[in-house]
């Protein structure tokens, strides 16, 4: 054999002599510079498999697993897609916010209009439809003063005439 | 075929069903099963610890989201190792942009500045008297000035344990190229192990 032949079949076995041809074998008896690479190979084999193995970090398994976790709340991408698209909306505690203004707001109205309604007494108010109006509706318009304002309401429909167009004649008739 | 080190075969592909199915507790199993040996790979391959980390938790992610793609055509061992060694020819790969003349010695660079590349002291107890601390850096960086192609090779075949067909699995080569770079990795070890070697500055037990 020659060096070329046998260093090729070196190398496929580390240089171990115990795994050679007898052709190599008898080779390297005769060959120095073969023996030198085969000692090399050798020496070279047992550095690498004496590497010791690493082991993963701590927590690797858990760090996966919550990633996983975390992946699979979250959205799709789909949806992630139809949410950019969507009209944005308010939080939830945005929308209790504006309900409960809008119900602060009805009552400080409604109680405004009740008290300017009683202090001029004007009918035509409240049988215009006009929001401010709609006192019976209002939370703020309880039934005692309800009570007052159809009270003084009658009243004052008592001591008028009725209008010329209003479509009714008043006839009174008397018996004898 | 390589087999896992506490499971099964059947234990394997019994936790593999039920994680298709989306159970992680089973999915958990697996890494535990199979962490050290993707991370030791994974290590091996870009010799910092920090990428291994990363680059093995996103191993494991992508095994998961694809695992209802996972038809069992190959083991999910050497199924899981492809995706990890993509993942890490990746990591190289953007190395060698990124790092034209990357070396051991110089310190790596991070949003937070400038860090020391660690390598990890896993020489063992004192009564490990097999190799030093020395013989095993040289030997790591015989490894990754390795050519990526002839690393792989030579990480799974010598320090993994897997056989040439598996091999041949994992990086879709034929059998025949398998051999042939590891034939290559060799040499080349040989070559940059030589002069420390015969100038006898490496502690070896023969």
């Amino acid at each position: 054999m020659t060096c070329e032949e046998v260093r090729v079949e070196l190398v496929e076995c580390w240089g171990s002599t115990e795994k050679l041809c007898a052709a190599a074998v008898a080779h390297l008896e005769v060959c120095a510079q073969c023996r030198y690479e085969a000692l090399i190979l050798r020496e070279t084999h047992v550095m690498v498999r004496s590497l010791p193995a690493e082991q993963a970090p701590d927590g690797l398994t858990a760090s996966v697993l919550d990633q996983i976790a975390s992946e699979q709340a979250q959205p799709g991408w789909a949806a992630r897609i139809a949410e950019m698209f969507a009209p944005a909306r308010q939080p939830s505690w945005a929308r209790a916010a504006a309900v409960g203004t809008a119900i602060a707001l009805a009552v400080a109205g409604g109680t405004v209009w009740v008290n300017h309604s009683l202090e001029d007494g004007s009918p035509e108010q409240l049988a215009s439809g006009q929001p401010g109006a709609i006192a019976v509706s209002s939370p703020a318009a309880s039934e005692a003063e309800l009570d007052e304002l159809l009270r003084r309401h009658q009243a004052l429909e008592m001591s008028q005439p009725l209008a010329d167009d209003a479509g009714v004649s008043l006839v009174m008739y008397t018996s004898n | 075929m390589a087999k896992a080190t506490q499971l099964n075969q059947r234990d394997i592909e019994v936790l593999v069903e039920r994680a298709r199915t989306g159970d992680r507790v089973a999915f958990g199993q697996l890494v535990d099963e199979y962490k050290d040996k993707i991370y030791n790979y994974v290590s091996r391959m870009l010799n910092d610890p920090y990428e291994a980390e990363d680059v093995t938790q996103e191993a494991f992610l992508r095994a998961y989201r694809s695992l209802p793609r996972f038809r069992g055509a190959s083991s999910f061992h050497t199924w899981l190792y492809r995706i990890a060694s993509n993942l890490a020819i990746d990591v190289v790969r953007k190395r060698k942009r990124t790092e034209p003349t990357y070396s051991l010695d110089e310190p790596l660079e991070s949003d937070d500045g400038e860090y020391e590349r660690e390598i990890p002291d896993d020489s063992g107890s004192p009564e490990d008297t097999s190799t030093t601390r020395e013989t095993q850096v040289a030997v790591r960086r015989a490894i990754i000035e390795l050519p990526e192609k002839l690393r792989d090779v030579m990480i799974l075949y010598e320090l993994q344990g897997e056989t040439y067909e598996d091999i041949a699995e994992i990086l879709d080569v034929p059998l025949g190229t398998v051999k042939s770079r590891l034939f290559n990795a060799r040499n080349r070890l040989k070559d940059s192990l030589e002069e420390l070697v015969a100038a006898g500055e490496l502690e070896v037990e023969r």
